[in-house]
């Protein structure tokens, strides 16, 4: 018996012996063993999380520090004050757009790994723009910027989704080339051509107009801190890009072609079209994302602004299963983690960057979901042999 | 004139090679590991987790070499994980690959923190001496003539002539040997060779254990070589930047050698040209993206010629 052998005979149910000796017959037992799947599947995401907690902490106890200690202060700095919670909403808001943005691809059977490029337009797009309207009335002006920003991003991501398409080149080394040389334009811009006159790389200062108003200026007895409207449009754009997916031609189409792009072809669809679409659709979310830093927190653009949003956006994606409602969710674990990563640090004086690890753990469990199944399998059995 | 002079001498050509040495060398082992089914976009880490324990290995055991063997064993070690999920538990091979590149940039950081006590570089390592030292200088043509032939060909470290080594090594065995044969069968047609009794399992493991270990010594190169020390992130995307040379090269660790070339000199000229910003007067940062266009550039011009292996990417479920 080989390991492949071993490994997928652990899926079904226990058979003979055990508990259930009663007799089942074939199609009880194929329904039964497609329930517990899906419940299986269902709870991976958290299993998945229970894993990194429990890695991370393997390298905590490694290094010498104490892992409830450092998940307490990491709990506390992202929930424990009406702050805390702001400044976790803050750093969730980018997270949902790219979440957004690499679930939308994965849908359709493409990986925008290069988000990160794409949500640096998107940021550049919202500074160029955000100077250019701040004449205009603050409704006009930021829906005009977002659009902009998100063509920006739509932009970045078409040469890519045009390569794939025309070529075969692949998106996962194309966008990521496409995200260096976006960081370098960037880098560029804000030394040169649209650098302000302070000497330091940043663009100038966005006018109020073109800024989104912080949550605690609107409604103060939240005392939320830096968290802005951003949040609001992230959570009802994922609820739009849901009903896209579920009940739209669009959605439709790339979902078919993500499914299996041979049957799409051959029931009309154009799997190259689509791709196409799907890829652009991708980065224009990713261009939003950047747009809403630039409006939403800093004001401005400068080099390395982004916190590696469109990366993280990568775990956010597969942990919400690539299920834009989950996507909120999964954003906001994220979000919560990089909000009390530095309390973290401050009072466990356990390193931030444990955070990184946490992320791959839980990639790396949900692609190879079968460590998941066997465990759940697992800890199952020994219950029921009474351990 | 003058500046081309300056720009292209024997200095440039060198530069070209050892640029291209990580980048080679993480290309050369990929087309192996995609001739047996499976795509390894984990390059990128696991060149990062060599470099991190190579340069902490070197300075702990106060040698270089340990440290290449400690940078090595390291990306072994990713490279069974990587492995384990591909392979075994038949995951996505480009989440997973992701998921390793992550995980590698979370323990060199959080180690490097742990370690040194502060983010950023780690201390720094004495590099690994050139193989050769011969005596150069003197006058004349014919002194001209050898300091060429002794800065292009005799001027490299050991890493380095290994990778150049490696390039005709690994290309006959591919090629020319049964094992290739067998290997290729695993990423061209599994069930086939799973047929005739070649292990697809122990085969596709060998091939990126290969992959991992050649990523290991581009991290070594990098670290130990070039740089002498560790800084964290400091791969920049060559791991993806040798899958496009991959590609390039068709899959023939040989012609993959070829195409880091053309990237090696791409990185040497933008930091030669650097130098003469105020004479050029462009920006750095369009120097610094060169590498990255250029790969754009030929990934679109190559690609639609360039045949993958039929199962690459694949995972084998054996019927059972």
């Amino acid at each position: 018996m080989s390991d492949i052998d071993r490994v997928s005979s652990i899926a079904p149910p226990p058979s003979g012996g055990g508990t259930s000796s009663r007799d089942v017959n074939e199609k009880d037992f194929a329904l039964q063993r497609e329930r517990s799947q899906r419940i299986i599947k269902a709870i991976t995401p958290f299993v998945s999380i229970v894993i990194a907690i429990l890695v991370s902490s393997i390298f905590i106890v490694a290094t010498g520090g104490n892992p409830v200690a450092a998940f307490q202060a990491l709990f506390q700095g992202a929930f424990g004050t009406p702050r805390a919670v702001g400044e976790t909403l803050l750093r969730t808001t980018p997270l949902i757009f790219t979440g957004l943005a690499l679930a939308y691809g994965f849908r359709s059977g493409v990986f925008n790994i290069g988000a990160e490029g794409q949500l640096y337009m998107g940021g550049l797009a919202a500074a160029y723009f955000g100077v250019t309207f701040g004449g205009m009335s603050t409704y006009l002006a930021i829906p005009l910027i977002i659009i902009l920003a998100a063509a920006a991003g739509a932009a970045w991501a078409f040469i890519p989704a045009l390569m794939k398409v025309r070529i075969g080149a692949n998106e996962v080394i194309t966008t990521m080339m496409f995200t260096y040389i976006g960081k370098y334009v960037v880098s560029w811009l804000v030394t040169g051509p649209l650098a302000d006159n302070s000497g330091i790389p940043q663009t100038a200062q966005l006018p109020p107009a073109s800024t989104l108003q912080r949550l605690s200026a609107i409604l103060p007895f939240l005392g939320t801190g830096r968290a802005h409207l951003g949040i609001v449009f992230a959570v009802l754009l994922a609820v739009v890009i849901w009903a896209v997916l579920k009940y739209t031609t669009l959605g439709f189409e790339a979902r078919a072609v993500g499914y299996n792009p041979f049957a799409s072809q051959t029931g009309g669809i154009s799997v190259g079209a689509t791709i196409v679409k799907s890829l652009c659709i991708s980065g224009a979310l990713a261009g939003v994302a950047g747009a809403v830093e630039v409006m939403g927190v800093y004001g401005r653009l400068f080099d390395n602004f982004s916190n590696n949003f469109g990366f993280t956006g990568i775990a956010v994606a597969l942990l919400a299963k690539n299920n834009p409602l989950g996507v909120i969710a999964a954003a906001l674990l994220f979000g919560a983690l990089d909000a009390g990563g530095g309390t973290m640090q401050l009072e466990a004086g356990v390193s931030q960057k444990v955070i990184n690890i946490i992320q791959a753990v839980i990639i790396f469990t949900i692609a190879a979901e079968t460590i998941v199944t066997w465990s759940i399998e697992k800890f199952r059995t020994r219950k029921e042999a009474g351990l | 004139m003058s500046i081309l002079a300056q720009v292209f001498t024997a200095d440039l050509f060198a530069a070209a090679v050892r640029l291209a040495t990580p980048i080679a060398l993480a290309a050369m082992g990929a087309a192996i590991c995609e001739r047996a089914g499976v795509v390894n976009i984990a390059l990128e880490g696991m060149m990062l987790v060599s470099a991190f324990f190579g340069t902490v290995v070197a300075i702990f055991a106060h040698s270089a070499w340990l440290g290449v063997f400690g940078g090595v064993a390291a990306a072994l070690v990713f490279a069974a994980l990587h492995a384990l999920a591909s392979v075994n538990l038949r995951a996505d091979q480009i989440v997973s690959g992701v998921a390793i590149n992550l995980l590698a940039l979370g323990v060199t950081g959080f180690l490097m923190e742990a370690i040194f006590g502060h983010p950023g570089t780690t201390d720094p390592v004495p590099t690994i001496p050139p193989v050769f030292d011969f005596p150069t200088g003197g006058s004349g043509p014919l002194a001209t003539i050898w300091t060429w032939i002794d800065t292009i060909f005799l001027s490299y470290t050991p890493i380095v002539y290994f990778g150049i080594f490696c390039a005709v090594f690994m290309t006959w065995a591919l090629f020319r040997t049964r094992w290739g044969l067998r290997l290729r069968a695993l990423g061209e047609h599994p069930r086939a060779a799973d047929t005739v009794g070649i292990s697809v399992l122990r085969g596709r493991w060998v091939a990126v254990l290969i992959s991992g270990a050649m990523a290991g010594l581009a991290g070594a190169n990098l670290a130990l070589e070039q740089v002498g020390g560790f800084t964290e992130n400091m791969t920049n995307g060559r791991g993806f930047i040798a899958l496009a040379a991959m590609i390039f090269g068709r899959w023939v660790p040989g012609f993959g050698y070829l195409a880091s070339l053309l990237f090696g000199f791409a990185d040497a000229l933008q930091i030669k040209l650097q130098i003469f910003t105020n004479v050029i007067k462009i920006p750095p940062q369009f120097f610094l993206a060169l590498p990255y266009v250029l790969t754009v550039i030929v990934l679109a011009g190559v690609v639609g010629k360039a045949v993958a292996p039929a199962a690459d990417g694949k995972p084998y479920k054996a019927k059972g």
